[in-house]
């Protein structure tokens, strides 16, 4: 059984720190979470900086389980993924902006990226299936320790 | 000059009392006598109309020509006869729509009763082999989708019994290992098939998968999201696998390890979305249930699909896996272990049904 995992939002870092995780919230509101955000910019441009500086970053609709198991999963691999939450609103602007970083061709409705999304590295990395199906095979702990998410 | 009301109209000559047609209504009958193309009848507006004269009723016949007098007496009972004939023909059209429809719904019934008495005969095959017999009465089939999911699934299970036997008799046989290739590919892809049956399931009623009805009632026992536990499954496999090579071992164990971090994520998320559900029913107001407030716990209940998918997916990868790892003899001795358990299952989930439907 594991504990309950406290849902506290942490001033947002980009070290890997060992145990809890970190969580973003979209509305850039609170200013004890600005370490990382000037404030004013928007949710979308925000977005291309997450990407690039996090080793490993989820984005996922509030509320989503796929995304809590996606979380469970990395955390268990000793793994401190940043997790974003999309509100509803934003949700179109960041998959387009998230599509863009991802290199998927845009108005193609198949290729768009979907939640949850992981990117490893400043990559698109794929959703909950391409994380299980790389952990079965004994890739996907490689490619984290290659993207400097694991330090062991 | 003409209104479309309904009047009762009497025929001072005729003795007629007939409701008046929508046609036309003579509302100025003072000897004008516009010509009434349509139907007319014998028309009489008001009764102070009593009191014209012959001649002047007779103008309000509707048609001011003399030669009609004679000729709309016959007229009268044509017009007649062609109204009542409109209306026989309306009932008649609703009656035969009436019909059609009750054949439509009686067409569709009997695909219904078709596809239970097929399930029925199918699942009487196994009474040996240990289909539940309460799965008759009350499989929780409620649509067409989960209806076929269950035949289908019926032959499944026939053709993988013959498969597990197959599998027996070549090891028995120190079958080569090109024709062993063979069966164990195709043992694999058996799987596989179901997983794809179970994706096609799903979207018809997922709560009818998950359920696991259409299992025995042991196998439903050890339910894990809508199928068997993959850890389950390795455990099962790794006591006939014997002997692994040191290479072998540490690739089992990593599977293993894998296996199960995945699995407990999985059922973390299960989990959270018990959570949520409840919290979004608590806060929804119950009184008039609206589309609205149950939207968040509709969404959790769509997201059922997608974890029945995922936990398919890694069984299928944790299949796929282990038999990359194992040599093929030793995939045939774990593809029959696992048969042959799932097989032990049924059969005992038949006994247990026996042993309580006997008379004490």
């Amino acid at each position: 059984m594991q504990p309950a995992t406290p849902y506290t939002t942490w001033p947002p870092t980009t070290a890997t720190s060992a145990g809890g995780y970190t969580s973003l919230e979209s509305q850039l509101s609170d200013s004890s979470k600005s370490a990382e955000n000037d404030g004013m910019t928007s949710s979308t441009s925000q977005v291309t900086r997450l990407v690039s500086e996090n080793a490993v970053i989820a984005f996922g609709r509030r509320g989503c389980c796929m995304c809590h198991v996606v979380k469970q999963l990395l955390l268990g691999l000793g793994v401190n993924p940043t997790i974003f939450f999309v509100d509803e609103e934003d949700e179109g602007a960041i998959i387009d902006e998230l599509s863009k970083i991802a290199g998927v061709l845009e108005g193609d409705g198949n290729g768009k990226v979907q939640f949850p999304a992981v990117f490893v590295g400043g990559k698109l990395f794929g959703g909950l299936e391409r994380v299980v199906a790389t952990h079965i095979t004994g890739e996907l702990v490689p490619m984290l320790r290659e993207a400097r998410a694991l330090w062991l | 000059m003409h209104s479309t009301t309904t009047q009762y109209v009497a025929s001072r000559r005729m003795g007629l009392y007939e409701p008046m047609h929508p046609i036309g209504m003579w509302g100025d009958f003072k000897g004008n006598g516009c010509p009434n193309a349509s139907a007319s009848t014998i028309l009489q507006v008001e009764t102070n109309l009593d009191n014209q004269s012959e001649d002047t009723s007779h103008g309000t016949l509707g048609t001011p020509s003399k030669y009609d007098q004679e000729a709309s007496k016959p007229v009268d009972k044509v017009l007649r006869r062609l109204a009542q004939n409109r209306e026989a023909a309306r009932k008649s059209r609703l009656r035969k729509k009436a019909y059609v429809q009750q054949l439509e719904n009686s067409r569709l019934r009997l695909v219904q009763l078709e596809q239970e008495l097929d399930r029925a005969r199918q699942q009487g095959l196994y009474a040996a082999g240990g289909l539940d017999i309460s799965q008759l009465t009350c499989s929780g089939a409620l649509n067409s989708g989960s209806a076929a999911f269950e035949v289908e699934y019926g032959r499944w299970v026939e053709e993988q019994n013959r498969q597990v036997n197959e599998l027996r008799n070549a090891l028995h046989s120190h079958m080569s290992e090109e024709e062993l290739r063979l069966l164990v590919d195709g043992g694999i892809n058996h799987y596989f098939d179901l997983f794809r049956m179970k994706e096609t399931a799903a979207k018809a009623d997922v709560f009818y998968l998950m359920s696991g009805m259409w299992k025995t009632c042991v196998e439903r026992l050890f339910l894990w999201i809508g199928g068997f536990r993959p850890s389950d499954l390795l455990k099962i496999l790794s006591q006939h696998i014997q002997p692994l090579s040191d290479e072998q071992v540490l690739n089992v164990y990593h599977l293993t390890h894998a296996c199960q971090q995945a699995e407990d994520a999985l059922s973390q998320g299960m989990d959270k979305l018990h959570q949520f559900l409840a919290e979004s029913v608590c806060r929804a107001q119950l009184r008039e249930v609206n589309y609205p407030q149950m939207e968040a716990a509709i969404e959790n209940l769509e997201a059922l699909e997608r974890f029945v998918k995922q936990a398919d997916h890694l069984r299928q990868a944790t299949l796929q896996q282990m038999s990359g790892i194992l040599t093929i003899r030793q995939s045939a001795r774990g593809l029959l272990a696992m048969g042959e358990y799932f097989e032990r299952l049924r059969t005992l989930s038949s006994l247990w049904t026996k042993r309580n439907s006997e008379p004490a």
